[in-house]
């Protein structure tokens, strides 16, 4: 007759030789080995303070016969701590996704229950396959004031234990980040780059639910990043770029209107078009072009220092070039 | 006068679809930091929940994207004329309330109320370009006006709120009505007024 049990790290287990009396003669073993008397009062085995590592399967045996009496898959683990929950709408208007997990593992069966209400009105969150631990759910009402509660209960055998969140339909909107950016050079512009970039395929209608971007790139060898907030279009032109320095980019979107920022999309690298020096044989090329990122920086002889457009940004990003310049030429010394 | 179909109403809805959307998009933002500062000057709490108070027209719909675009226009200015009887209410309780004491948030509040104004009148120009025409004002009764002083500063918190969602969907459906489509239609709508 086979049972599972569920015990608590750090408990005291006694188990019973199924019906058989306290001072009959077994024999315990734990996965197939032969468990010590010592751990045995009469026929009931005590284990003290289990661990993890003795999760497994306990059988008793009939001293004599052999029979066996009695058998038991011990799970140890613990009672489920505060489960983390977020929810999110990346493909607004069309509905929510919640999805959740435990901090720490509690090395047994759990079953999480959500539940999703709006004012009085109980929805339905449906679960997905994959990944698990996520349901979705589609809007009812659009624009409404009224605030959505979802509860997050996780069960198991030893205890449990939930979380609640409260938000309003605007708050958690949060697209996808852009995607197939691509940064290239623009030819016989050495301070240019075209950097164009598609809307989420998760947001299901850009026309009416228009998205604006957010741009940031940098050349590799400086740390501080220009921006640029784009209220529509999905291509832009840096014109202040740094002849010949290679530049990293990202984008970001946010919904017109309502909601946060996604995260930054995959970064690309481009580097400015550059004249083809014509005195210089093929390998002195190549050796330019690898020497150029690692050799004390200067300032491209056009480059102006410090014009007015040189001053990018907005508040805390605002700065002029010098100020990196002069930083980053110390900064390279030391890679 | 033009017809709904012809190259001039088309260009007109878009012109005024598109500056309609340029003030919804302001109004929200004004509206916004109205709140802020309504709810700072009332001595509310800004996370009270507000039951819905009669009179003050709510933004939540069910099938919002299955509406025609005649619809969306009326309920639009339904809601807007609604909003502009009720802010001007609220300007004269706020003048009783503190008196001059505090000219910004009236100020404010009068800014509103111009915005909302001309909202409507846009709703109204787009309605005319349907050829249908705004349906008239006159059945319009003032809204009710709450008693007590609370009651004034709790239905003023729901109406900048629901305006603030308004405001949202406003630029929303005017999105819409400048897509080409069925959904600029002039079908007539289910819930017409007799």
């Amino acid at each position: 007759d086979s049972h599972i049990q569920y015990e608590r790290v750090g408990a005291d287990v006694t188990m019973k030789c199924g019906s058989m009396d306290w001072d009959a003669a077994v024999t315990w073993t734990a996965n197939g080995t032969d468990i010590d008397e010592s751990h045995l009062n009469g026929s009931y085995l005590i284990l003290k303070n289990v661990n993890l590592m003795q999760s497994g399967q306990y059988s008793c045996y009939e001293g004599s016969s052999w029979h066996l009496k009695y058998q038991t898959s011990l799970r140890v683990g613990t009672s489920p701590r505060e489960p983390v929950l977020m929810c999110r709408s990346n493909n607004y208007p069309k509905g929510f996704y919640c999805s959740w997990h435990l901090p720490t593992p509690t090395f047994i069966p759990n079953i999480f229950n959500i539940s999703v209400i709006h004012g009085t009105k109980e929805m339905v969150c449906e679960k997905d396959a994959v990944p698990k631990n996520r349901c979705h759910i589609r809007y009812l009402q659009l624009f409404s004031t009224v605030k959505y509660k979802v509860t997050l209960t996780v069960t198991n055998a030893l205890g449990k234990n939930f979380t609640t969140l409260t938000f309003d339909e605007f708050a958690i909107v949060k697209p996808d980040p852009p995607e197939s950016v691509v940064a290239k050079p623009v030819p016989n512009n050495p301070r240019r780059l075209e950097v164009s970039w598609q809307n989420p395929s998760s947001w299901p209608d850009p026309e009416s639910f228009p998205l604006k971007f957010f741009l940031r790139y940098r050349p590799l060898i400086l740390d501080q990043w220009q921006h640029v907030e784009l209220s529509d279009g999905t291509s832009h032109t840096i014109t202040d770029a740094y002849a010949g320095k290679e530049y990293i980019i990202q984008v970001a979107a946010k919904d017109n209107d309502i909601g946060t920022w996604s995260d930054w999309s995959v970064a690309v690298h481009a580097t400015p078009w550059t004249e083809e020096p014509k005195h210089l044989t093929t390998e002195a090329q190549i050796t330019e072009t690898t020497s150029a990122s690692t050799s004390s920086f200067m300032a491209p002889p056009t480059t102006k220092i410090c014009d007015k457009g040189a001053v990018v940004g907005s508040g805390a990003v605002a700065v002029c070039w010098t100020a990196g310049l002069v930083v980053a030429a110390y900064s390279v010394l030391f890679i | 006068m033009a017809g709904a179909d012809s190259p001039s109403a088309a260009l007109r809805r878009r012109d005024l679809c598109a500056r309609g959307i340029r003030l919804a998009g302001k109004m929200r933002s004004d509206v916004v930091n109205l709140l802020d500062a309504y709810v700072e000057r009332q001595g509310l709490d800004a996370s009270a929940s507000v039951a819905a108070v009669e009179g003050v027209p709510q933004a939540a719909v069910e099938r919002w994207d299955e509406q025609t675009g005649t619809q969306r226009l009326l309920e639009n200015l339904a809601a807007y004329r609604a909003f502009r009887a009720l802010l001007a209410q609220m300007l004269e309780e706020q003048r009783e309330q503190l008196g001059e004491a505090d000219a910004a948030l009236g100020q404010a509040l009068a800014a509103m109320l111009l915005q909302v104004s001309a909202f409507a009148y846009h709703l109204e120009e787009l309605l005319r370009l349907e050829s249908r025409g705004p349906p008239s004002e006159e059945e319009d009764g003032p809204p009710p006006q709450p008693q007590g002083l609370f009651e004034q500063k709790l239905r003023g918190l729901g109406v900048l709120r629901e305006l603030a969602q308004w405001a949202v969907r406003s630029a929303r459906d005017l999105r819409q009505l400048s897509k080409p489509g069925p959904g600029t239609g002039s079908a007539p709508s289910p819930s017409e007024s007799p």
